[in-house]
């Protein structure tokens, strides 16, 4: 086990620089050019060929005419800068914000705070609805209940999720007016302790309940196609030979059994947590990754777009390992290590 | 068992309904007969989701695939006086009552007033011209005048009562109101200006009396509305364009009395200085017509209002439109001409023996002998009009096959690479395998629409329009190939096991063809389920990009980008066919497409159906 985890991890590293050389060759690509920005003030009062010497001597400051490789090695920071320190991601130098006007890893942790608030609710609810849904549905399977279950999941999982967004904000926060139409918190407010907390979960019912009603469709089926499998099985067919009690049947055998797929895909979720979902954040205007990620593309603000597709990668290769990891540590009978 | 008497119990009936079949089959022997193709098919007809799906989808493909046919797309139309029209067609129905009894007609942008000899008013279209406004309401102070005569301007009316007074609604914050001083003291003094035209364009007004006194009020920031007082006391009548305006002296000549010298409305054709009998306007050229029949037209003619037609009468009045001109024939009939684009320049057959016409935007209205009103142009619109004044039909429409068109090439892409992938991931294994799966991983691993997101962002500033779609074809395309690889690959496993493949390896057929001729077409029912399901999933990609505005790009409408403008309260209330038209009809699309798609793999696989 420990080999195989060592093996993975090594093979995540080699996948992270492949893809963040990938992104970086891809964000070289944006035709700008610091050194010619730096000087263009300077342009009148210079003659060309001085011009021109500057030029050169600035691009060489700043490190622009060392071949992509190199400036790749610098921006991660395997290799020391032009000025002769380390100065990477790896340093912890995300970059600067042209935007913000002030460095990215200074942005990032409020943004989230947020994000990860937003999703610990939209995927405890989410949970809490599918998994009894998909077991109940899976029992009764072909009900009337079931059949029309069936019909909403693929509904819920066809729209695209800011049509659900529009539509719930049309019915509760326009036509009804409960629920504000978008932010994160009661503009200008000072409130403290629990009162703020209550001020943001306000806010934030409207984003949550979408982002839950938005992932219900696929778990919901997902669990119940799970626990399908596991009910066709064998072993319950002997449990319930052997007189058991149906509901200990269903959860003790049935469930337990259909948990093994479902976790990883659980676990694929809680990953999610952390980059946030760009379209709600941006649709109700919460101050989230998702939303900073959009606006740093938007005002082409490269480098903290870059940060966060970099932050993006690492939190789906780490997905990946621990989805994996998971399959061998819920079910004995696979061997990850083979 | 329930099931099965249920079966011959219907099967007895079909019996009876079709005569005596000469014999059935026992169960065992009839599947016998059936190819895999046909049990699928047969299977998946059974499916009454899967069908209502399929016949939905087919119904919409058809609808999108023909209707840009009919609904020409014209990428750089726009019109600031047709923007957030609410659904419906009622812009030319002019009430029955009105019929015998008409004195005037004024069409407006969306709306039209009418004025009948009783001096009553009437309203049609759509009149709720902001959220605000309805032009409906209709003064309390002006019900017991007598109005003669009546204008509608972008966003106001203007009335006159037979004492020379005027009043008027609608929008009045940009000074529609400020009806000159001169003006109310005559009425207010009780001594009637007589006025003889009255006309309203773009937030400003204008009278002519019978002194040949022209007055003009309203929004002089965007228009050219000063009158020099050299034609005082000399002018006849003016024609209103949307910017200026143009007034026929007393002398039959035709004068720009305005300030701008560089209007081109300024550059007066030659020949216009004696004999013009009438003058009319749209909204950015104007027309005269001389005694002898000529029809002259000048100014900024952008769709075709300077071609005029061939009379085969002498035209004795004309009026203008938006783009377009209609003029009267002594022998009673109409011919339009200019921009054709909501049919207003199309007059139908049955106009004949026309006594009077009144013209604006995009209505025409014609007056017959008998009294009846005839009337052609712009309906209206079935599902309003965007925030530029686009048809949002036309481009649910246009915009539906974009969207498909992309989805239907990604999902194209995405098959090719993941059935020539997954194809040699399978049959060779090993390190091909190896790479190949290595490779999915990382592609299948990231995430996909912040991928997309900087891809769009980055290289897609530097190219078309046009390259950009085909960037975003290229993109989901390429991103989306590991899920049907994987699939490919499953299955070829399991597939080269097979006696079939044992069999043409004995007989030393080669391992590609092997492969793409043998494997690829026994498992061509698993990628046809995975790539419907595909399919619906590159739309809502597309679309998801096409929304936050990394997709593709106005003005080329797509299902998602037409939704991008719609997040906000005003739009979610106010103009709410602006997004709930497309959204429902790409809802109920990806809806049937995933029901297409479930019903197929419950036909392919009958042991899926047991989830």
């Amino acid at each position: 086990m420990g080999k195989y985890v060592v093996k993975r991890l090594l093979y995540m590293v080699l996948v992270f620089l492949i893809v963040s050389l990938l992104m970086y060759a891809i964000y070289n690509l944006i035709p700008t050019d610091p050194a010619r920005a730096q000087l263009e003030p300077l342009k009148r009062s210079l003659r060309p060929a001085e011009y021109e010497k500057r030029y050169e001597q600035l691009r060489h400051q700043m490190g622009l005419d060392a071949p992509l490789v190199v400036r790749y090695a610098r921006w991660m920071g395997f290799v020391p800068d032009v000025n002769g320190k380390f100065d990477g991601l790896l340093e912890g130098n995300l970059g600067y914000s042209q935007l913000y006007k002030t460095d990215v890893a200074e942005v990032i942790p409020i943004r989230m705070k947020n994000t990860i608030f937003i999703n610990i609710f939209s995927t405890i609810i989410a949970l809490a609805i599918t998994i009894p849904l998909g077991i109940y549905c899976a029992v009764h399977k072909r009900g009337k209940f079931d059949s029309s279950v069936q019909v909403l999941t693929i509904i819920g999982y066809s729209i695209p999720i800011y049509i659900i967004g529009l539509i719930f904000i049309w019915f509760f926060a326009v036509t009804m007016g409960w629920l504000p139409v978008s932010g994160i918190e009661t503009p200008g407010n000072h409130f403290t302790g629990f009162r703020a907390f209550l001020d943001k979960t306000y806010y934030l019912i409207l984003p949550v309940l979408v982002m839950t009603v938005g992932s219900l469709g696929g778990m919901t089926r997902y669990v119940r196609a799970a626990m399908i499998d596991s009910l066709s099985m064998d072993y319950i067919r002997t449990a319930r030979a052997k007189g058991l009690r149906e509901k200990v049947v269903i959860y003790s055998h049935a469930w337990r059994n259909a948990l093994l797929p479902v976790i990883t895909v659980i676990i694929g979720w809680f990953i999610s947590i952390f980059s946030g979902s760009l379209i709600i954040e941006n649709m109700f205007g919460l101050n989230g990754m998702g939303q900073l990620y959009y606006q740093g593309l938007m005002n082409n603000d490269y480098e903290l777009a870059l940060a966060i597709q970099m932050f993006y990668i690492i939190i789906s290769l780490v997905g990946q390992l621990i989805t994996d990891l998971s399959y061998g540590l819920v079910d004995p009978r696979v061997r990850v290590d083979k | 068992m329930k099931n099965k008497n249920k079966t011959k119990h219907s099967c007895t009936i079909l019996q009876r309904l079709f005569g005596n079949r000469n014999k059935v089959t026992d169960f065992m022997k009839e599947e016998q007969l059936q190819s895999p193709g046909r049990l699928m098919v047969k299977n998946f007809t059974h499916n009454t989701l899967g069908m209502t799906g399929l016949i939905i989808f087919l119904l919409i493909f058809l609808f999108v695939m023909i209707g840009p046919a009919f609904f020409k797309l014209d990428l750089s139309y726009q019109d600031n006086t047709q923007t957030n029209v609410p659904p419906g067609l009622n812009m030319l129905s002019a009430p029955e009552e009105m019929n015998g009894k008409v004195k005037k007609i004024a069409p407006g942008p969306t709306f039209a007033a009418g004025l009948d000899e009783d001096g009553k008013i009437y309203l049609w279209g759509k009149t709720k011209i902001t959220s605000k406004i309805d032009l409906k309401d209709i003064p309390e102070n002006l019900k017991d005048k007598d109005i003669v005569d009546i204008a509608a301007g972008y966003d106001h009316i203007v009335a006159l009562d037979k004492f020379g007074k005027l009043y008027v609604w609608g929008n009045r914050r940009l000074g529609q109101d400020k009806i000159p001083d001169k003006l109310t003291a005559y009425a207010n003094s009780g001594r009637n200006p007589n006025i003889v035209q009255l006309e309203a364009s773009n937030q400003f007004s204008a009278v002519v009396t019978e002194s040949g006194d022209l007055y003009i009020w309203g929004n002089s920031n965007l228009s050219d509305i000063g009158v020099k007082s050299d034609y005082k006391g000399n002018i006849q009548k003016v024609a209103l364009t949307s910017y200026a305006y143009i007034s026929l002296l007393k002398d039959g000549s035709v004068a720009y009395t305005g300030y701008q010298k560089d209007n081109p409305l300024a550059r007066i054709p030659e020949g216009l200085d004696s004999g013009v009998v009438d003058i009319a306007s749209t909204s950015n050229s104007v027309a005269a017509v001389k005694e002898d029949g000529t029809v002259v037209v000048w100014g900024t003619c952008t769709k075709g209002e300077n071609d005029v037609p061939k009379f085969d009468g002498k035209p004795v009045r004309i009026s203008g439109g938006r783009y377009h001109y209609s003029v009267l024939l002594d022998n009673g009939k109409v011919v339009s001409w200019g921009d054709n684009t909501h049919k207003q320049t199309k007059v139908p057959s049955s106009v004949k023996n026309v006594e009077d016409i009144y013209v604006g935007f995009y209505q025409n209205y014609a007056v017959t002998e008998k009294g009846d009103i005839e009337a052609w142009g712009l309906k209206g619109y079935l599902c309003g009009t965007d925030d530029l004044g686009r048809d949002i039909l036309n481009r649910i429409v246009n915009g539906g096959k974009v969207t498909m068109t992309v989805g239907a090439i990604s999902v194209l892409i995405s098959l090719v690479i993941g059935i020539i992938l997954g194809g040699l991931a399978g049959y060779f294994g090993g390190w091909v395998d190896m790479i190949v799966m290595r490779v999915s991983e990382v592609i299948g691993g990231l995430p996909f629409i912040p991928f997309a997101m900087i891809l769009s962002a980055i290289i897609g500033t530097r190219i078309s329009v046009e390259q950009r779609m085909y960037l975003i074809m290229v993109v989901l395309g390429v991103l989306s190939w590991p899920g049907i690889c994987h699939m490919i690959r499953a299955q070829i496993f399991s597939q080269r096991e097979q006696e079939y493949v044992t069999a043409a390896k004995a007989m030393g057929i080669k391992e590609r063809v092997i492969i793409f001729r043998h494997i690829i077409p026994n498992v061509l029912s698993m990628i046809l389920v995975d790539a419907t399901l595909e399919f619906a999933t590159c739309m809502l990609t597309e679309s998801t990009l096409s929304y936050m505005g990394f997709g593709i790009s106005p003005p080329t409408p797509t299902w998602g980008n037409m939704l991008t403008g719609a997040n906000n309260s005003l739009v979610i209330q106010q103009f709410w066919w602006r997004w709930v038209f497309p959204a429902a009809i790409f809802g109920i699309c990806t809806i049937c497409i995933n029901l297409i798609g479930d019903a197929l793999r419950d036909a392919v696989d009958p042991k899926s159906a047991e989830r």
